[in-house]
């Protein structure tokens, strides 16, 4: 009578003792990777209701960032603008743009825009723009190069440990106040000196506690 | 160990008389802090299951997102970004604005800064400007913004039983038959007593339309007896504005001034004022007598306690004027007037206090006392020369008093067929008029024949007989105005348009008076311009309201170098308009909340003659001489300290909000003391039928100590059956949460009268707090008498076992500034709640319903324990439980948010890093990590930790997430939460400060229930700081550690509390040396 197992199944033991802690490393591998906001996040680029392209807005035509995003200064959040914002320059500039209808029409009738938010934190965490602002952080540092970007997307993870990176040593993200909103600023000299002297005088003490963003 | 002269006589505290008798319920909660099966989901939830449909809708779901995830980076939700069409000038998205308002209540007011975020009010807090509040706030302040979310309110005009439209309604008044006759007879308004100026305007534009109306101003809980006591007495109608921080003597008499009477705020903030006078051992404290027999917040606060039944208080006044004349005041009273129930060295020793303190005491009656009360007491308060001292009086012009006699009258009208047209303004009378009355029926009569016309913010027992009922509008979604007791006028500012196309008071009254719709804006600003004498200039149409501070900010805005600008005057604006002068003070009185200097002045009262005041105490004690003391049980229907008359009775907040004395939640019930329930062999919880005459009412009976005995207390304001989905159906559908005690009362037992009281079989579960998270009998609360402090100021931490001063774990350095701390003054706390609910607003914590609290669930993160003590030997920590009842209790309340113990306990067994400590001091709870082992709630010697058995804010209807505070995580389940110091508002400062360029300072940071606290009982801000009050604070010897044996080295400490008692009352216990040395040496023994 034949054997029911066969005898190379002799060696599925070590075969399976072989491939399972290297499938538990991949299985960990996997979540590690795929499930970091790196690669879930980073890249998000919805379609917006207008495909107002910031390569066009601030790369050629060099809008100022406070331009529209106002509140960036003062606020925790910084805002999306209101349609009179758009209309200030385009009740002159490319008015019968069809791209545009959305806007006009938001204008005409009071109803306002819905754009798809892409940068979000989850709720539990409180993110400041004004602080960061304030102690020299640039916009392109969070939000990469906004100025090269026809369509939005998000260029940074946002995660918990990527905020801590720069929370524990800022000093490469620092740049000079009047650079902030500057998105083709480079480091000209000695930058760590730069950095050091920047957070003695502005007094930056980023908070590594859990209390500074959760609440 | 500090061995002294005196001895601290040794104390017992208890909470409940469950814990004394050794009840096995409370012993549960004792040693677990959960019940057994506190995990499991309630019977409901499982009895329903999952259904075999559900989980394959889960499954189903779950594969259609996993065929998604290869593809581009999709992300659910997808999240959108609205922002304005035309931003509002002066608003920047994201900072929250404070503006300046008034809650108008009955015929006072208490004037508010509300925080509104993006255009949404959040949060209530005290205007320091406005003399009733001076900062702090109530409780129905506090949770009236739940009020304005409140999903159950009436949403559309109604007309019968269908809905109609404000258009139509003005149409049928103007146009149609609605209109009253010419002259007015037939018509009546019913409305709730208001200080308004623009209702004062209407009314008598109303009047003077229609010469035959009939106006009655009526309210189911009123001061009407007050008024009318002190009409007989001083001649005219004034109001009563007490300066208790300049009383050395309060006598109260059945009142409860400190919570639900009068100027609660105002007359809080000045006792606790004068109670801290004894701070450094000054004798100048503030002695408080009370009298009553309903153990009131007041009343637990008392240093001295005479129970005698309410009906008895009468007697009592005729039998101090007795006492004051036989310790020689000139006071020619005729016959004696001793009684069996009044203990003769009791008020002698009370009238010599008097005597001595003349123009430093006051004596205050109660608003359930009888007219003739109030006149004695004021005639004895003139003749002792408080009044002008503790107590002025001011005529401040109102609608009216409420009148009992008026709303008999309108009945009688009502059912005669007599009236045809009845506005009834805000009132519900159907469901708190007097029983006798049957207001329903006349309310009937009138609709068969005429026309109601009902003027609520819900669809109510009232509006059920309306043929037009109206959406009434909230303090914070309309224009009005109010005054305050002093006469100081204020306006009502609107925070947000009406969310459902409510109407305001005003404007409907403007309809019925000037017979055309009118804007409740320019209603307001008319009578702003008589009132500031200025004209009003309609050309110049005003912007929007004026914030509080943040007008100076919104000035800044877009270019950076206006920051270097000197400070800007909040007032001015950021573009040159001419303004006219009415437009400037009306901005002014907008921005401050207040109209500067507009407060009337006392009125120039003669003192009472020594015979008429002999006369007004005579006709006090002949009003007694109709209730004879006995042991026939009296019924005593008083104001609920949470839901007041029943308007709150859909405030969730309020409906789990413990009562201060018992602590029961969701209901009401039979209040006896326990020798009454002794007596009559009742336990609690059992249900009793209470009988006055013929009417009866069912409900559980409940014990108070300290109560008087034969006396049964019922709040007024719960049983509501149309009140909206809170007030009528509570958790399961066939429940109300309490029993209706409007059934009970007539008019001629409107306050209190006799009653009879049987068991009806069966019993009925309560919800109650009171031994929950409770601390195992240890010696929490600390105090003192005067006298023995002044002798041994370190009497609060002499005897504590001192730790051992080396922890387990390495400890963390503390070396940054700022540190946190808090302290919490337990002389200044009386237990009012305030901070509790100004927590849970600011929090965003959630109620979790009756069957929860049952569980021991309930989520405030700061409770007010109450310990009743009584002097007795104390076997060290718990006393042997079987007991005699006590019946002479003395009250302590003691508020317990997080200790933020700098070594703590919670920390050191979460296996997953969800609480930790920040460089500042703070014991963080870190909601996304946390698991919900539960294992720092088990660890937590304080009992402060609360957890989220179920997604308590699920269902959350979309209205009420508006009111939300947004700076603050909404929980989920599985999740454990507590007190954070309110981070958000540290972060706030810290932000504000870095923004302005300067470095933090004390007061920067105010803690919700440091804010709401009218007697500033909380300290909150840095303790490296020296100079800081919360340093200051600590600094006091009265300061001491909870649990300091433990060497959890809290941040949160208390300041013990101080007792002025009478020594002709309470002798000072004799010196005995032996004795201190027992009980002090017991910490020895121990070991």
């Amino acid at each position: 009578m034949a054997q029911i197992f066969p005898k190379w199944t002799l060696k599925v033991p070590l075969y399976l003792a072989a491939a399972l802690p290297v499938a538990g490393a991949a299985a960990v591998g996997a979540v590690w990777y795929y499930g970091s906001p790196e690669y879930t996040d980073v890249g998000y680029r919805p379609a917006q209701p207008v495909p107002y392209s910031h390569a066009l807005h601030v790369g050629e035509l060099g809008l100022d960032c406070r331009y529209c995003h106002a509140s960036v200064e003062e606020s925790a959040v910084s805002n999306v603008p209101p349609t009179q914002v758009c209309m200030n320059c385009h009740h002159v500039a490319t008015r019968e743009s069809e791209l545009l209808e959305p806007i006009r029409k938001s204008a005409e009738q009071g109803r306002p825009m819905r754009w798809v938010r892409i940068h979000n934190l989850p709720d539990y965490a409180f993110f400041d723009h004004s602080v960061h602002v304030g102690a020299g952080v640039g916009c392109r540092t969070c939000h990469g190069p906004v100025h090269e970007m026809e369509v939005v997307y998000q260029a940074e993870p946002l995660s918990m440990s990527w905020c801590l990176d720069c929370h524990r040593d800022p000093g490469p993200n620092l740049r000079p106040l009047d650079a902030v909103t500057d998105m083709e600023w480079i480091p000209t000299g000695d930058h760590a000196a730069f950095a050091e002297q920047a957070i003695a005088e502005r007094g930056l003490a980023p908070p590594e506690d859990c209390t500074g963003c959760h609440r | 160990m500090s061995a002294g002269n005196g001895h601290r006589p040794p104390r017992t505290y208890w909470r409940s008389l469950e814990q004394v008798q050794g009840d096995s319920r409370a012993t549960e909660f004792l040693h677990r802090e959960f019940p057994p099966d506190a995990s499991e989901a309630p019977a409901k939830l499982l009895e329903d299951g999952v259904s075999r449909r559900s989980v394959l809708a889960m499954l189903g779901s779950t594969a259609s997102l996993a065929g998604l995830t290869g593809c581009e980076i999709i992300r659910r939700p997808v999240e959108h970004i609205v922002p304005y069409v035309d931003a509002p000038e002066g608003m920047v998205p994201g900072v929250p604005l404070a503006y300046a308002t008034t809650m108008p209540f009955g015929n006072r007011a208490l004037g508010l800064v509300m925080e509104s975020h993006d255009g949404r009010p959040t949060k209530v807090e005290g205007n320091e400007l406005h003399p009733s509040s001076g900062g702090a706030s109530s409780v129905w302040a506090q949770s009236s913004i739940l009020d304005l979310y409140d999903p159950d309110r009436s949403k559309t005009v109604r007309f019968g039983d269908q809905a109609s439209s404000w258009n139509e309604f003005v149409a049928a008044w103007t146009e149609g038959d609605l209109a009253p006759a010419a002259d007015g007879s037939g018509l009546a308004v019913l409305a709730e007593p208001s200080s308004s100026p623009t209702m004062l305007r209407l009314k008598s534009a109303l009047l003077e339309r229609y010469p035959q109306a009939r106006w009655v101003t009526w309210q189911p809980v009123s001061d009407e007896n007050v008024d009318r006591g002190v009409e007989s007495a001083a001649g005219d109608h004034y109001h009563a504005l007490y300066h208790l921080e300049r009383a050395r003597v309060l006598l109260s008499l059945d009142s409860d001034l400190l919570s639900t009477e009068g100027d609660g705020v105002r007359n809080l903030r000045g006792y606790a004022k004068a109670r801290r006078a004894g701070e450094n051992g000054s004798q100048e404290m503030l002695r408080h007598y009370a009298v009553d027999g309903v153990h009131s917040l007041t009343a637990a606060n008392a240093d001295h306690r005479l129970r005698v039944q309410s009906g008895r208080v009468a007697a009592f006044v005729a039998r101090l004027g007795h006492a004051l004349a036989a310790e020689g005041m000139e006071l020619p009273l005729a016959g004696g007037a001793a009684a069996a129930d009044i203990d003769d060295d009791w008020v002698q020793a009370v009238a010599r206090d008097l005597l001595d303190h003349r123009g430093a005491g006051l004596i205050v009656a109660g608003d359930r006392q009888p007219a003739e009360v109030h006149a004695a007491v004021y005639a004895l308060n003139s003749a002792l020369g408080n009044v002008g001292a503790t107590v002025t009086y001011h005529q401040t012009p109102d609608t009216g008093t409420s009148s009992d006699a008026d709303l008999a009258a309108l009945v009688a009208a009502m059912n005669e067929g007599a009236v045809d047209r009845l506005l009834v303004l805000g009132a519900n009378p159907a469901y708190s008029a007097p029983a006798d009355l049957d207001f329903a029926a006349a309310l009937e009569n009138t609709g068969s024949s005429g026309a109601v016309i009902h003027v609520g913010a819900y669809r109510d027992e009232t509006s059920r007989f309306a043929r037009w009922h109206i959406p009434l509008a909230h303090y914070l979604e309309s224009w009005g105005d109010a005054r305050a007791t002093d006469g100081t006028a204020s306006v009502v500012q609107p925070l947000i348009e009406p969310l459902w196309g409510a109407r305001s008071a005003i404007e409907v009254l403007a309809l019925a008076a000037l017979g055309e719709p009118r804007d409740g804006r320019d209603l307001v600003r008319e009578t702003w311009s008589e009132l500031l004498g200025l004209p009003l200039d309609d050309s110049a149409e005003a912007e929007a309201p004026a914030p509080v501070e943040e007008a100076a900010e919104a000035e800044t805005g877009e270019d950076g170098e206006e920051a270097e600008a000197p400070p800007v005057d909040p007032m001015s604006l950021p573009f040159p308009v001419a303004l006219s002068e009415f437009e400037v003070a009306w901005r002014r009185v907008l921005h401050d909340g207040v109209q500067e200097g507009s407060a009337l002045p006392a009125a120039e009262l003669t003192a009472v003659a020594p015979e008429d005041c002999a006369a007004a105490v005579q006709a006090a004690g002949d009003a007694a001489g109709a209730v004879a003391a006995g042991e026939e049980l009296e019924v005593v229907f008083r104001s609920s300290p949470a839901l007041y008359d029943g308007r709150f009775a859909n405030n969730g907040w309020l409906q789990e909000l413990p009562d201060p004395i018992t602590k029961l939640t969701w209901d009401n019930a039979a209040l006896v003391s326990p020798a009454t329930a002794g007596a009559l062999g009742l336990e609690n919880e059992d249900l009793v039928t209470v009988t006055c005459g013929e009417r009866e009412l069912q409900l559980p009976v409940w014990q108070v100590p300290g109560q008087a005995d034969h006396t049964v207390t019922i709040d007024l304001g719960y049983g509501r059956d149309f009140g909206g989905r809170i007030a009528s159906t509570a958790n399961d559908e066939d429940h109300t949460p309490g029993a209706n005690a409007y059934l009970l009362r007539t008019s001629n037992a409107f306050h209190f009268g006799r009653c009879a009281l049987r068991a009806s079989g069966g019993s009925y579960a309560l919800a109650q707090t009171q031994d929950h998270h409770s601390l195992e009998g240890r010696p929490l609360v600390q105090e003192a008498d005067l006298d023995y402090f002044a002798e041994h100021p370190d009497f609060a931490t002499a005897h504590s076992e001192k730790p051992h001063e080396n922890s387990m774990w390495e400890e963390w350095a503390y070396d940054d500034s700022p540190q946190w701390g808090m302290t919490i003054d337990l002389n200044a706390c009386v237990g009012c709640n305030a901070c509790v609910v100004a927590c849970q607003s600011e929090n965003n914590v959630p109620i979790v319903g009756k069957e929860q609290v049952m569980e021991g669930r309930e989520m405030h993160w700061l409770r007010i324990d109450r310990y009743f003590s009584d002097e007795g030997e104390s076997a060290g920590m718990l006393r042997e439980l079987v007991r005699d009842l006590p019946t002479e209790p003395q009250t302590s309340f003691q508020p317990v948010p997080c200790m933020q113990c700098e070594n703590a306990p919670c920390e050191q067994v979460c296996p997953v890093a969800a609480t930790v400590h920040d460089s500042e001091g703070l014991n963080a709870m870190v909601y996304n990590r946390c698991i919900g082992t539960r294992y720092c709630s088990n660890n937590c010697p304080y009992k402060v930790r609360r957890f989220n058995y179920f997604n308590f804010t699920k269902d959350t209807p979309e209205v009420m997430k508006l009111g939300k505070n947004p700076d603050v995580t909404i929980r989920s389940r599985g999740v454990m939460e507590k007190c954070t110091y309110c981070v958000q508002r540290i972060s706030r400062a810290k932000v504000d400060a870095r923004q302005d360029g300067r470095p933090l300072a004390d007061g920067d940071v105010v803690t919700a229930c440091q804010q709401a606290c009218p007697a500033d009982a909380i300290r909150f801000g840095d303790i490296t700081d020296a100079a800081s009050g919360v340093s200051q604070a600590k600094a006091s010897p009265r300061n001491y550690n909870l649990l300091d044996d433990l060497h959890t080295k809290p941040r949160t400490t208390y300041l013990a509390k101080l007792r002025h008692p009478n020594r002709d009352i309470t002798p000072a216990p004799p010196p005995a040396e032996d004795h201190g040395e027992e009980s002090a040496g017991h910490g020895e023994d121990a070991h």
